[in-house]
């Protein structure tokens, strides 16, 4: 298991290295200088270039990049806003898109597994037919078009919800887009859930549990639901990653100030610092979010535990 | 042994003769026929007939087949091209012929204000007695039908192409790994894993500010991210078949190591490989879409089913009906190549329990 787990952190890190090369020869490649000024004269420029460091041997720009990157100095914005450091301008940013990103995770992930056990327990029936119907649904309709339904119906007409994001009422702003971001996460555990409970409640140990004399919630949540956990944990990863894409236009829709809404303005006024950035922590989470649900996995589920101790020896 | 000892133990000493009316025929053409309860059906016949059973993945289908064929013809339908403007005949609601004197379509629309809520006709305002846009109009005066299904065109094209040769790099590359194994496995697997770390989003963005933003570049950045998944299925089907006798048999003839892997393997992974096509087909949609809606997509005057709905974004609450056609295209065809991709999973794969 710790053979296993460093070997995940190693090739994790090695990955990270990987992208810092990549966005650091993009900025490379990127055209034009960021001193495209055209009052500057060459000594000026000269003593731009020095002063930022762009005169030396390209392999030490790289490692003082990645020194930098590494240390949260992700350098200044060009376009949005001008000469503010980006990490000032991520700072107020990320806990607001991490906020909104947890309750989506949490209302998929609660109300996908109820939806899930509620049609394993009554398959083949109306409710079953339901909530896979909800399902597909919510598997293949994109969380933006939610967004829009859900912030003209429940923003616009009903008014039940502020259509977009205040800071002064910040838990009801957080509802619709919530909601949203949490439609493919619910679909996506409704779905695993049924399928893995149904092969649970199929099992043996089942039948045993059952014929010692268990009935309803205790043979439900002590005996299925707990061995039917366990591979959902491995969908969890890809689906907060998929999260963190959807939060990106839902983010825009609801006019939320987050991380998300911020990459997309600087795509669009070509603030590549701010690009960059933003790959780098947006790659960072995602390394280290599949990182610690391997590891988690590994320590959870036995039967890997004991085959790669197996397999070690 | 038995019949050995008697036959040694009591020669036979006379030989049978068979004579003429020893045998007659039964005549019973009438009692005997085939079994058609059971009767054997080649791999393909059966999958089509699972698939058939599958509602919901025939309603996919139809569907796939009736949007590629508006997508195809619409835009030809009526008069009007998917670029062209007319800013005189702007933001009108749809009006269709025919339908507009049952009372439904007629090119009326709310709006409201702080004043309340009326319902007025632009076509009637400003004296177009003989102009129908059947989807509306859009805030430069083009024609939403024609820019749908010609928006539906642009996607169902990248698409398809992205699955498509996504299938092809994964599939390669998903089966000489598994096929050679050991230290050749080990590098491609890590490379992989390596190139699974970086977040699609991150790739996609990326690669679209450096290269120029159009539908190839598009077909690039989904092409560098959707070839995983394929890759993963590959591999894994090329280590349970590459075992099998019939490998070894090909071996023995002398077969080399790429007929081996294209033409004795390939051929008999083609379920699972159709399958994951199909379910990175919505993928590659929702990616397009989202890229549009991004700033990052097709640029104008083309369109895509995603950056019409990032266009009717500004104006939804004034005019809904402008981002309704898209989204509805949008949504049923991510819908229908779901529905698809689960009946021919099922239907490819007998084994697979009946969930």
């Amino acid at each position: 298991m710790k053979k296993y787990a460093l070997k995940r952190i190693l090739l994790s890190l090695f990955t990270l290295l990987v992208i810092l090369l990549v966005l650091f020869i993009l900025m490379q490649l990127m055209p034009g200088s960021p001193f495209n000024d055209e009052k500057l004269n060459a000594e000026q420029k000269a003593n731009l270039y020095a002063k930022y460091g762009l005169d030396q041997p390209v392999i030490v720009q790289f490692f003082r990049y990645v020194g930098h990157m590494l240390t949260g100095d992700f350098g200044v914005s060009y376009n949005i806003s001008k000469n503010t450091p980006i990490s000032q301008l991520i700072q107020t940013r990320l806990p607001i898109s991490i906020g909104i990103g947890g309750m989506a995770v949490a209302i998929g992930a609660i109300v996908g597994l109820v939806l899930g056990i509620i049609s394993a327990i009554w398959h083949d029936t109306f409710v079953d037919t339901i909530a896979t119907i909800i399902s597909v649904i919510g598997v293949s309709v994109p969380s933006y078009v939610f967004a829009l339904a859900l912030s003209y119906s429940f923003g616009f007409r009903l008014r039940w919800f502020p259509m977009l994001f205040t800071a002064k009422q910040m838990f009801s702003s957080s509802v619709l887009p919530s909601i949203a971001l949490s439609m493919f996460t619910m679909a996506s555990i409704a779905r695993f859930t049924r399928s893995e409970m149904l092969e649970v409640l199929g099992s043996e140990y089942m039948l045993l549990a059952e014929s010692k004399g268990l009935s309803g919630p205790a043979l439900i949540f002590r005996h299925a639901l707990r061995n039917a956990l366990i591979p959902i944990i491995t969908v969890l990863a890809p689906l907060i990653v998929d999260l963190m894409t959807g939060s990106l236009v839902v983010e825009k829709i609801f006019a939320i100030p987050g991380v998300g809404s911020l990459l997309v303005t600087a795509i669009q006024s070509n603030d590549y610092n701010v690009v960059i950035a933003l790959s780098f922590i947006y790659s960072a989470m995602y390394i280290g979010i599949m990182l610690i649900v391997d590891i988690l996995y590994g320590i959870i589920d036995p039967r890997i535990r004991l085959a790669k101790k197996e397999g070690a020896a | 042994m038995n019949a050995a000892t008697q036959a040694s133990g009591a020669p036979v000493t006379e030989t049978a003769v068979f004579r003429p009316d020893d045998f007659k025929l039964k005549n019973n053409a009438d009692e005997i026929r085939v079994d058609t309860n059971f009767v054997s059906q080649s791999f393909w016949k059966e999958a089509v007939i699972r698939f058939r059973r599958k509602k919901s993945a025939v309603f996919g289908l139809i569907m796939i087949l009736l949007i590629t064929l508006i997508a195809i013809f619409g835009p030809g339908m009526n008069g009007y091209t998917y670029s062209g403007q007319n800013l005189s005949q702007k933001d009108l609601a749809p009006r269709v012929p025919g339908i507009e004197s049952i009372g439904i379509l007629k090119g009326d629309e709310k709006i409201s204000t702080t004043n309340g809520t009326y319902v007025v006709n632009n076509y009637k305002l400003k004296n177009l007695s003989n102009v129908y846009y059947w989807f509306g109009s859009d805030t430069f005066g083009r024609d939403i039908w024609t820019r749908t299904w010609s928006g539906a065109r642009v996607s169902l094209i990248i698409a398809v192409a992205a699955a498509f040769i996504d299938m092809v790099i994964g599939m390669s590359y998903g089966l000489i790994s598994g096929y050679f194994g050991g230290r050749v496995d080990n590098v491609m697997q890590r490379i992989l894993e390596i190139a699974n770390g970086i977040p699609q989003l991150v790739v996609v963005t990326l690669l679209l500010l450096v290269l120029q933003p159009g539908m190839l570049t598009i077909i690039f950045a989904l092409m560098l991210t959707q070839w995983i998944g394929m890759s993963r299925i590959a591999r894994a089907e090329m280590l349970k078949l590459k075992e099998q006798e019939f490998v070894l048999a090909s071996r023995t003839l002398g077969a080399g190591d790429f007929f081996i892997i294209f033409r004795e393997v390939l051929p008999n992974i083609i379920g699972p490989v159709i399958t994951q096509v199909m379910f990175s087909i919505p993928t590659a949609i929702f990616t397009e879409a989202f890229l549009s809606f991004v700033g990052l997509g097709i640029p104008v005057p083309q369109c895509s089913l995603g950056s019409l709905i990032s266009e009717g974004f500004n104006s939804f609450t004034t005019h809904p009906y402008q981002i309704v056609p898209p989204i509805i295209v949008m949504s049923l065809l991510m819908l229908s190549f779901n529905l698809v991709a689960d009946g021919l999973r099922e239907a490819l794969d007998p084994k697979l329990k009946e969930m």
